[in-house]
């Protein structure tokens, strides 16, 4: 098969979710996924938690990833395992270079392509912390993998920098498995993480979040002996006086995620220095015709639930696309960020084919307790809701309805500070 | 009994053992660490620079000009990178005009050729990033960009091709005349008799001259560089080395582009106590940054995937030490081997065989100096690419997706001639993990295949050093 309709890349929450919401008699459709099984991340984040919000339950991360594959097994859609896509490129149609152990190096050409390629963890090099490079400092989301997947612990003396949900979870995790964890470094005023994992994972079993302080030194030759924390004034500078030192083997990180848009580097790709991902209309379409992103390829979700929303989303707008296009010119318009909005996802809004519903999707800068979300145009406020509270952390929407709209006029998503 | 035991396997004791395999003589390589090249090779510039700053009638001034020639023929046999760049020295204001101009004379002297004066309108067309109150340049169009472990390596694989043996885990504790002969004994306690000792240990170098000597002429002061490195996808921001002018403290702060696409930022130079404090620091990625801003104010550094830091060789000794102990003859020192040692190595190996050693053995009509090609899957035609992945399932599966690794070149760095079980090994040999995720993606894979390939338990797999596994307790086990 080397003409599809089209291709879907990455076979977890969000692939998942698009594979299901695309398929359509008229439609070949491929799910591409480099791993032996469907599922992505999911498969190795075995703690509960997952499908509140899409099946009102609480599910493993396999358990979640599995509802979503039996219901594809009923549909005819090909899946390529241990398929690798090494390049995208856009001719004619898409042309995409891909690779396996089973039918080795072919190329593949659709007319649309959803990247539903997820994220990758920053490492120890993006954030540059000083010291050796001995063994046992990675990523929280590896040594995740190397326990619920092979079985292994990476170490007895943990601490954790950063307080992005994968460090919290592995706070607990390894916790029950008899390591000890010493502590967890924040570099920002405030966690990181859902809340709900600050309880459930650090107050619970005790173990300490250090705001305001990150790891300014590494020590250790061959494995790490020693990290040493320090609190940090307001511009992120260490305060001298403030050491503490842990005697650890294993320092993870999670002290961020990135969306994996390797892919976009043969395409003449517009990306945001924010999201570090394409900048994508309200179909969740980039500037290139008949490319879609969506899940934490997109941008970085805390809730799988969210993934597959915008997953199911990508799914729909791209067999829109194939089976019946628009023809209207595009009228693009930005959407304006005001003040404490970090970014909005969709980046902008194609003014001439609003005919469903457009999700906002938006994370702020500082933490509230109580706020209004409005969406303002033409200097009028078309939509609003009221917030009891508001975390970086946490990702927030804000859904407009076609008839808001006043005009063809660009639209700002304010947020105001009840003090 | 060996004719040449050489004490260090970095690029320095690689390229002489290659050097000696010519001849009719039995070489051993010893190095103290779980892997060869670990340290000051795997840790510099990566630069074959052109032979402009050496002063004049120096060794270091007439083994950089040679090496550099040497480095076009070691492509052809040893099948290593070489990326040329050319390089730019760059000037602001008539002041460093005037140095850049001592420069331009020192490198003609040199007989470095082909340099060129340029205006800050030639510059800037061939390097748009470079700051604008530069005023002049010198253009060196010889110097090139290696990837220095790589070639190590190689010279490493193709003595044993020719007959050297190698050893790793071998730490020298003690060194004995006995008779005609030396005696050495390792931490492992093994002992080994040889005629001629080669003391190539870098930064540890001093330390082996005085397990037998009384008065070592040079003393090393271990001189610390600290980097930092841009993903490939930074490639385009220069493509030249570009040089600021130097200092008492060495060749500044540079832009390096990498033989991957990367870009090499660096080296800070700062005197440590420890010759293996292979730090980075705050201060040190400040200075970096700081000296940078003479060079260019467009430097992508939202691609940073890695700071690093190696310890340079500085001696006491103004000048590469490449002599035969005077109290024991057949001992000979190959230290201070700072800047260039990587562009004069294969020259600094001839050197000493040829005009010190004065080697007297004759040479091995077998020799061979080419070492086998190595099948870097995504370099291959799109062709090639097809045929390759139909005919070998292992080149078809992409291990390293960042580098484009398939699980064959893995394979080859663990069972290759020069092969390593190790996390690190296999990133120095196939560089699966060099990319932008560092190895987040596939180091589990790697380390599978590696306990696959080896036969040994996952647990057994080190990162680097004998002693560093990954996954330090099973979870589950079968009881």
């Amino acid at each position: 098969m080397n003409n599809v309709d089209l291709a879907i890349i990455g076979g977890g929450a969000a692939g998942l979710a698009a594979a299901l919401s695309a398929v359509d008699d008229a439609l070949r459709i491929v799910l591409i996924e480099k791993d032996r099984q469907l599922g992505g991340i999911l498969n190795q984040c075995i703690h509960h938690g997952f499908g509140l919000h899409q099946f009102k339950e609480e599910l493993t991360g396999p358990e979640y990833a599995d509802r979503f594959i039996q219901s594809l097994s009923k549909q005819g859609v090909s899946i390529m395992f241990e398929t690798t896509v090494l390049d995208i490129q856009k001719k004619e149609d898409f042309e995409l270079m891909i690779s396996s152990p089973k039918h080795g190096y072919e190329h593949l050409h659709a007319r649309a392509v959803i990247l539903a390629s997820g994220c990758y963890e920053r490492t120890r090099g993006a954030a540059i912390i000083p010291g050796t490079r001995p063994k046992g400092i990675m990523p929280a989301g590896s040594a995740q993998r190397y326990l619920n997947m092979e079985g292994y612990l990476v170490g007895k003396r943990i601490f954790i920098l950063g307080s992005g949900d994968i460090g919290l979870i592995m706070a607990r995790r390894m916790t029950l498995e008899g390591a000890q964890v010493l502590g967890v470094a924040e570099i920002m005023p405030y966690s990181n993480g859902l809340t709900r994992n600050i309880v459930q994972c650090l107050h619970d079993f005790d173990i300490p979040l250090y705001l305001s302080h990150t790891v300014t030194h590494v020590k250790g030759k061959e494995v790490l002996e020693q990290i040493t924390i320090q609190e940090v004034d307001q511009s992120m500078n260490p305060i001298a006086g403030t050491e503490k030192v842990f005697d650890v083997d294993t320092l993870l990180l999670s002290i961020g995620l990135i969306p994996d848009v390797a892919l976009f580097d043969g395409l003449p790709m517009k990306k945001s220095p924010t999201t570090r991902s394409a900048y994508v209309d309200q179909h969740l379409m980039t500037n290139i015709d008949g490319l879609f992103v969506c899940g934490n390829a997109l941008h970085v979700h805390d809730l799988v639930d969210w993934v597959s929303d915008e997953g199911k989303k990508a799914g729909q707008w791209a067999k829109r696309y194939l089976l019946s296009p628009s023809h209207a010119v595009k009228d693009l318009k930005p959407i304006l960020l005001g003040h404490y909005v970090r970014y909005v996802v969709p980046h902008h809004i194609d003014m001439n084919d609003c005919t469903e519903p457009i999700t906002l999707s938006f994370r702020i800068t500082k933490k509230m307790t109580a706020a209004y979300i409005k969406v303002i145009q033409d200097d009028q406020v078309i939509a609003q809701r009221k917030s009891a509270y508001l975390a970086p952390a946490e990702m927030e929407s804000m859904i407009i309805q076609p008839h808001q709209l006043i005009s063809k006029n660009p639209i700002q998503l304010i947020v105001e500070d009840i003090v | 009994m060996f004719d040449y035991i050489i004490v260090g396997s970095g690029i320095i004791g690689s390229m002489i053992a290659r050097e000696l395999s010519r001849y009719d003589v039995s070489i051993m390589v010893f190095d103290k660490e779980n892997d060869f090249a670990s340290h000051q090779t795997t840790a510099n510039s990566a630069i074959i620079h052109s032979g402009h700053d050496p002063k004049e009638h120096t060794l270091k001034a007439r083994l950089c000009v040679e090496g550099n020639k040497l480095y076009e023929k070691l492509e052809q046999e040893l099948d290593i990178p070489l990326l040329r760049t050319g390089a730019y020295v760059v000037a602001h204001g008539e002041e460093e005009e005037k140095l850049l101009q001592i420069l331009y004379d020192r490198a003609q002297a040199n007989g470095v050729h082909n340099i060129q004066m340029i205006t800050p309108e030639e510059l800037r067309q061939e390097e748009p990033r470079l700051i604008s109150t530069i005023t002049k340049a010198l253009s060196l169009p010889s110097t090139k960009v290696t990837y220095p472990w790589e070639v190590a390596f190689a010279a490493l694989e193709n003595a044993v091709k020719n007959g050297a043996s190698i050893r790793r885990n071998s730490h020298v504790i003690t060194i004995e005349k006995d008779h005609n002969n030396f005696k050495m004994t390792l931490d492992d306690g093994t002992v080994w008799l040889t005629r001629h000792i080669i003391n190539a240990a870098g930064v540890m170098s001093d330390r082996i001259a005085s397990m037998i000597e009384d008065d070592v002429e040079f003393v090393i002061h271990p001189r610390r560089g600290e980097y930092l490195v841009l993903d490939h996808r930074a490639k385009d921001a220069f493509h030249h080395v570009i040089y600021p002018l130097p200092t008492a403290k060495g060749k500044g702060v540079l832009i390096v582009p990498q033989v991957h696409g990367n870009i090499l930022l660096g080296p800070t130079s700062e005197l440590v106590s420890d010759p293996e404090d292979a730090s980075t620091t705050m201060e040190g990625i400040r200075y970096i940054k700081e000296q940078l801003r003479m060079l260019s104010d467009a430097i992508p550094y939202e691609w940073t995937i890695r700071a690093f830091a190696g310890v340079r060789a500085t001696s006491s000794y103004d000048d590469f030490y490449i002599q035969e102990s005077k109290t024991y003859p057949g001992f000979y020192h190959v230290a201070g081997i700072d800047s260039p040692g990587l562009t004069a190595a294969p020259a600094i190996a001839k050197y000493l065989v040829e005009e010190v050693i004065n080697i007297r053995a004759s040479k091995k009509a077998s020799f061979d100096p080419y070492r086998q090609k190595r099948t870097l899957f995504h370099q291959l035609s799109e062709e090639d690419k097809y045929r390759l992945a139909k005919e070998n399932p292992l080149y078809g599966n992409i291990i390293c997706k960042c580098e484009r690794i398939t699980e064959q070149e893995i394979i080859d760095a663990i069972k290759g001639p020069l092969g390593n079980d190790t996390i690190k090994g296999i990133k120095k040999r196939a560089r699966a993990g060099s990319g932008l995720c560092q190895g987040g993606y596939c180091e589990h894979q790697v380390l599978n295949i590696i306990a696959r390939e080896t036969k040994k338990p996952k647990s057994s797999i080190n990162y680097d050093g004998q002693h560093t596994p990954i996954l330090v307790k099973e979870t589950k086990t079968h009881e």
